[in-house]
């Protein structure tokens, strides 16, 4: 039996992951609503998910050049990603380790080494300590500097997507993302990507969680949340958002891809390059896509978007980290993605779409916040613990996924199921009772 | 300061704080008609540079990026029954200083700068959003008014301390 007077704060962490097995029931589409509001769940998932997995820190196309650098959050501390002066992308602790002042301020720049403000100490950029001021005179002549580098943070990439990691037994990259690689192939990999310009970034008074549970599953929200887009003739129906493919894959990952689509949504001159990149499958999926909203498991969702502006169709690639603050706010940090080899007009009229729809002004995502703010509200403090309210995740559990799709992973034939998110917490249950 | 230019400072005053009530009274198509067709409004992202290297903002991306067709999309989105960020409205209060005339060429065109602090305060939150920043203006003399053709807005946090900018700055 399930205890009905619950404190989660009162238990031990050992304690907490028992009430979590028993009342998180991703398969029968239960869903505390606790688990967007509990102190005590966010410290436990700090440990276990956000300490544990592959997180996103940057692209690639950020660091271009030698010695640049950029400054990014990983779990809750400062890192630096630097490109050394061999090319070699390193990610550092951004903590001087003489007496822990953080090294760089920066979001990003250019620099060969980076100087501590507390005493002074000088470290090149791929972490190896350098200069210790008056070293001779204070340290003696002995002194050896080469166990004084910058902590090293394991770092790989994807497709350009670069990921760091605390956890040195995470398994790689590659077999993290699993399956899924063949869908950020289409997002990422289909042609040379750029970002364009330093990433937006705002505020939220929301559970992480529901950003990434908007993106890995939820393409029925859209007819209500996003009805603005349709009355302004945007996107051509309120239903325009089933049509197509749910897909997940292990590991919490999953996308909706809409389809079919008459128009071709990139630019035509690079169809070469596309088929060069991508698989004949990917390369056909690509030809019939009209957007892609997805989430690489646990905080980093990605979009593809086609709509019509000023009469025009036109799409955005983005990717989006919905970083946690606390239990009840994050950090959203936004990335729009082009094709290095697009011509200048068709990146100017992506980044406008961009702008229009989905940055802090945009008006898809404008409305989204909204109810991010209100469920976080309503789910937070003891009452939804004590009172055990649970939210239903049963849409399309009913239904079969389909066996003759071209990608991997569970398929279902529109978008309308929650099945991606029952994976997602699948996972993230996983992780946390570990 | 020349009296020709004092009276153009307190013109520029008077339309500036019109456009701030305008805008805090949800009276969005009293302040589209203070556009100039041709304007340019934007908000560019601001970074944290090392020292004092400038500009401290992107020239690449923004939060806002409009002519005048995309501010009649956000304006007529705001008006249809689905504008979820804005029901019910946001209850703000702008409060514009600082103003200053940097060009003037009468019945021509005029180059403005001022501050302005937006309070922003939604549904039953306790909690209230200030946003704060530059605005670098320039207006444009039309059928005997002045409309604004440009707008740079130099917000002051690098990290967007409200849920959206669903209301014009």
């Amino acid at each position: 039996m399930m205890k009905t007077n619950i404190n989660l704060e009162e238990m031990s962490q050992q304690d907490a992951i028992e009430y979590l097995k028993e009342s998180v029931q991703p398969e029968m589409g239960a869903i505390p609503a606790s688990l967007l509001g509990d102190p005590k769940i966010y410290d436990i998932e700090h440990k276990k998910v956000f300490l544990k997995t592959w997180l996103f820190i940057g692209h690639e196309s950020e660091i271009p050049n030698k010695n640049d650098f950029i400054t990014r959050d990983l779990a809750g501390y400062s890192v630096i990603i630097s490109r050394g002066s061999d090319g070699e992308i390193r990610g550092l602790y951004n903590m001087c380790t003489h007496r822990g002042m953080k090294l760089c301020r920066a979001d990003a720049g250019n620099k060969s080494s980076f100087t501590c403000p507390y005493h002074g100490f000088n470290f090149k950029n791929n972490g190896d300590c350098i200069g210790v001021p008056l070293q001779k005179d204070i340290y003696g002549g002995d002194f050896d500097k080469s166990g004084l580098g910058l902590h090293k943070i394991r770092i790989d990439s994807y497709k350009g997507l670069l990921f760091g990691t605390w956890n040195d037994q995470a398994e790689p990259l590659e077999d993290f993302l699993g399956e899924f690689k063949w869908y950020l192939d289409i997002l990422a990999g289909r042609a040379e990507m750029e970002v364009v310009g330093p990433p937006q970034r705002f505020v939220i008074h929301s559970n992480w969680k529901i950003g990434a549970d908007n993106f890995v599953g939820d393409s029925y929200h859209t007819m209500v949340t996003h009805g603005s887009i349709v009355k302004l003739g945007m996107v051509p129906s309120a239903t325009y958002s089933k049509k197509g493919y749910q897909i997940h894959t292990t590991n919490g990952h999953g996308l909706n891809l809409g389809t079919p689509n008459p128009d071709f949504a990139f630019p035509e001159e690079l169809k070469e390059e596309y088929k060069s990149n991508l698989t004949e499958e990917q390369y056909d999926v690509l030809c019939n896509l009209k957007n892609m909203i997805g989430n690489i498991f646990p905080n980093l969702s990605f979009l593809i978007s086609h709509t019509k502006v000023k009469g025009q169709l036109i799409s955005n690639t983005s990717v989006r980290l919905w970083r946690p603050i606390s239990v009840d706010k994050m950090e959203v940090i936004t990335w729009l993605l082009v094709e290095k080899n697009a011509s200048s007009d068709w990146k100017r009229r992506s980044r406008e779409s961009f702008i229009l729809t989905f940055s802090p002004s945009g008006i898809f995502e404008q409305d989204d916040t909204e109810v991010f703010t209100d469920i976080t509200a309503a789910a937070s403090g003891t009452m939804p613990l004590v009172k055990q309210l649970t939210f239903n995740y049963t849409m399309g559990l009913h239904r079969k996924p389909v066996e003759d799709f071209i990608g991997p992973g569970v398929v279902y034939d529109d978008k309308f199921t929650e099945a991606n998110q029952r994976n997602f917490y699948r996972y993230w249950l996983d992780l946390m009772t570990s | 300061m020349s009296l020709e230019k004092m009276l153009a400072t307190y013109e520029f005053e008077q339309w500036l704080y019109l456009e701030a009530k305008l805008l805090d009274d949800i009276d969005f198509d009293g302040w589209f008609s203070l556009l100039h067709p041709d304007i340019s409004y934007s908000m560019p992202v601001r970074v944290n540079k090392e020292g004092i290297e400038r500009p401290d903002y992107s020239l690449d991306m923004f939060a806002f990026y409009d002519d005048i067709e995309l501010l009649k999309i956000r304006v007529d989105r705001l008006k249809t029954d689905y504008a979820w960020a804005e029901i019910p409205p946001s209850r703000t209060r702008r409060s514009v200083n600082n103003v200053r005339l940097l060009e003037y060429a009468p019945n021509e065109k005029a180059v403005v700068n001022s501050y302005l602090t937006i309070y922003r305060s939604r549904s039953t939150d306790i909690h209230h959003d200030l946003i704060s920043g530059e605005r670098q203006d320039e207006f444009t003399f039309v059928d005997g008014e002045w409309k604004l053709s440009k707008r740079v807005f130099i917000v002051d946090q690098t990290t967007l301390n409200t849920r959206n900018l669903a209301i014009f700055v």
